[in-house]
């Protein structure tokens, strides 16, 4: 079975060093809280490796963020959601708030240092949050980002219900990460269940999360160019991005591919003529990569991109940045290459990186996906012609714990999963690609002038839905 | 010009109410050339008090519930509410799920209802005129 789980006891006395040891060669995937019970969890070639660390009763959990940032926020949710006491912790706000306890914002003073507040709701159509920004002059000092507008105490409900009759319900968390989402789900059902799935559909369920990807990064293509106040090349993002979405409806029964992937195997009827669908996604690719290669070597576009919001390497890994936002900075985290899955076995993949860690690097990165992602497709549908793909097998789920990690469009997806007696939800944890990103956003707009706030923010282009759930 | 011309134009203000963003990428998709909706004089405006209907998505999330209020109390009368997709008509996914309310929709009284997980932006535009038609009715 590809991209392993295991798990080791780690008492909490030796788990910083035992951290220290797992990252050397692993990419951090955080912790998360059941009852009592603290999984910390990294992602190296050899799969997931859990560290199990239980509490005892009235034992505080020493916070690990003074040495990895990256965990704060997921000590924030251990702290708000099952109440265990964090210590030591550079930030004691809740993650999660509930309507009369909006935590208060963290602002910069001195002399001549202003805050600007925006939000929850804003001047498009974009997700609910509050951003607080610090000013002195026309340069941010510090952004303060509240989410949580969405949140809706989703893990919590899920427990109980049947492990398989929640599919739909995972598929709709995001609609952004939707199929990577559901296949992490369905990869974790089915690792438990033991169940092996045949060559055709995981060639579909490839295709399926390659066409998910072009269609999100066309959006973001599209929203960069927004922020960059180039309206041409919004609506072309648009208009392919649109293209796709028809092609979803008719290779896959849904404009977003929801329910496409399903524990077991792919919906029936998905790719019903492989053939026909990859000479549509060949014109669509010539007039995608004519748009995005233009847009991107346009000089005044340069001019507004090259600079603007920059991560430094050392930065994302502190933050335990992932996707093509940390690709951009030169960081190695694309799941496809790190820890292969499904199809991905299969076919060689070499991950795209940039290293200036700027707009635009977010942007080429994105760039090169693309055309990476149309030549898998290419391959995946040349493999399934003539295959048939069967129907959704059976699964009984056995109890048990583990964690799957896919790579959606924005970066690493994992679900974790323990399934009590009868199939039923013992817990279920998501962790998406934007709750690791959205700290360097905001870091990554200090000493950036105040309008090109847009601008950074949509060259992450993070989901909302998916942290708050 | 003639009053006529810009009847049916629209100021449209949007409210995510803990939607999962899957109708915000289809609202998002009328901007495309395939739907183009500014040509029918319809813009999404950057302020309650520039709009002449409110979209709104999700079951209705604790955190938004004031916010949402206060929008639709600023916005200026006549305003239409519209519900665009199941969660905020009330009978989605997330309706009544966690602490997430009822649907948006219902919670707002919206007029006009769009069905779909998500709707297609074709019976988003759809909505969007019957929203127009109402809007014509009340302001004369
Ligand atoms: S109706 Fe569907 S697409 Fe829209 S917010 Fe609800 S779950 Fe998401």
């Amino acid at each position: 079975m590809d991209n392993l789980y295991r798990e080791r006891q780690v008492a909490q006395a030796d788990l910083a060093a035992a951290l220290d040891d797992a990252l050397y060669d692993a990419l951090p995937l955080g912790c998360y809280a059941t009852d009592r019970t603290v999984r910390t969890l990294s992602l190296s070639r050899a799969g997931v490796l859990a560290m199990v660390t239980p509490l005892q009763p009235g034992e505080a959990w020493e916070s690990l963020a003074s040495r990895y940032p990256l965990f704060a926020n997921h000590e924030r949710e251990m702290q708000a959601m099952q109440g265990i006491d964090v210590r030591s912790s550079p930030d004691r706000r809740p993650l999660y708030f509930r309507a009369d306890a909006i935590p208060e914002a963290v602002v910069a003073e001195g002399r001549g240092v202003s805050a600007v507040v925006v939000g929850p709701v804003h001047a498009g159509i974009i997700e609910p949050g509050r951003f607080t920004i610090s000013t002195g002059g026309e340069s941010v000092v510090h952004i303060d980002a509240q989410l949580s507008y969405s949140h809706r105490a989703l893990e919590p409900w899920f427990e109980g219900q049947s492990v398989l009759a929640l599919a739909p319900q995972v598929a709709r968390v995001c609609g952004n990460c939707s199929v990577a989402r559901s296949w992490a789900y369905a990869r974790a059902i089915e690792a438990l269940a033991g169940a092996e799935l045949d060559a055709g559909t995981e060639y579909a369920r490839l295709a399926l999360a390659e066409m998910e990807r072009i269609h999100i990064h066309l959006f973001d293509l599209g929203s960069i160019a927004a922020g960059a106040g180039y309206g041409k090349g919004t609506t072309a993002a648009l208009e392919l991005r649109e293209r796709i979405n028809q092609l979803n409806r008719v290779v896959g029964g849904h404009r977003l591919l929801f329910d496409s992937i399903v524990p077991g195997g792919i919906r029936p009827g998905t790719f019903a003529d492989p053939g026909s669908t990859r000479a549509i996604l060949r014109t669509i690719r010539d007039d995608a990569m004519r748009f995005v290669d233009a847009f991107l070597a346009k000089r005044s576009v340069l001019r507004r991109l090259e600079g603007a919001g920059i991560v430094e390497p050392a930065m994302a890994r502190r933050f335990g940045a992932v996707g093509p936002s940390a690709r951009a900075s030169g960081i190695a985290c694309d799941v496809r290459a790190l820890a292969p899955y499904g199809a991905y076995r299969e076919f060689s993949f070499t991950e795209e990186r940039a290293s200036a860690g700027d707009v635009f690097a977010r942007g080429e990165v994105r760039r090169r996906e693309i055309e990476r992602s149309f030549d898998l497709l290419e391959r995946a549908l040349r493999a399934m012609e003539g295959v048939a793909l069967p129907v959704p097998t059976e699964l009984s789920v056995p109890e048990g714990t583990i964690a799957t990690v896919v790579e959606g469009a924005r970066g690493a997806e994992s679900i974790s999963l323990s399934v009590a007696a009868e199939g039923r939800v013992g817990r279920l944890h998501i962790i998406s690609a934007a709750y690791r990103n959205w700290p360097l956003v905001t870091r990554a707009m200090e000493g950036n002038i105040v309008p090109d706030f847009p601008l950074v923010n949509k060259s992450f282009n993070l989901c909302y839905s998916c942290v708050d759930r | 010009m003639s009053q006529k011309s810009f009847a049916r134009s629209l100021g449209i203000r949007h409210l995510v109410c803990g939607s999962c963003n899957g109708c915000e990428l289809e609202m998002n998709a009328l901007a495309a050339p395939q739907y183009d909706i500014s040509q029918e004089g319809w813009n999404i405006v950057a302020s309650p008090r520039h709009a002449d209907l409110l979209t709104v998505t999700g079951p209705m999330s604790e955190a938004m519930r004031l916010a949402a209020r206060r929008t639709l109390d600023a916005t200026a009368e006549p305003v239409v509410v519209v519900a665009v997709g199941d969660c905020a008509s009330g009978e989605g996914t997330w309706c009544g799920a966690g602490s997430a309310g009822a649907g948006a929709g219902q919670e707002l009284q919206a007029s006009v209802v769009v069905r779909g997980c998500p709707p297609s932006p074709d019976a988003i535009r759809e909505g969007l005129r019957a929203a127009a038609t109402l809007l014509d009715g009340r302001n004369s």
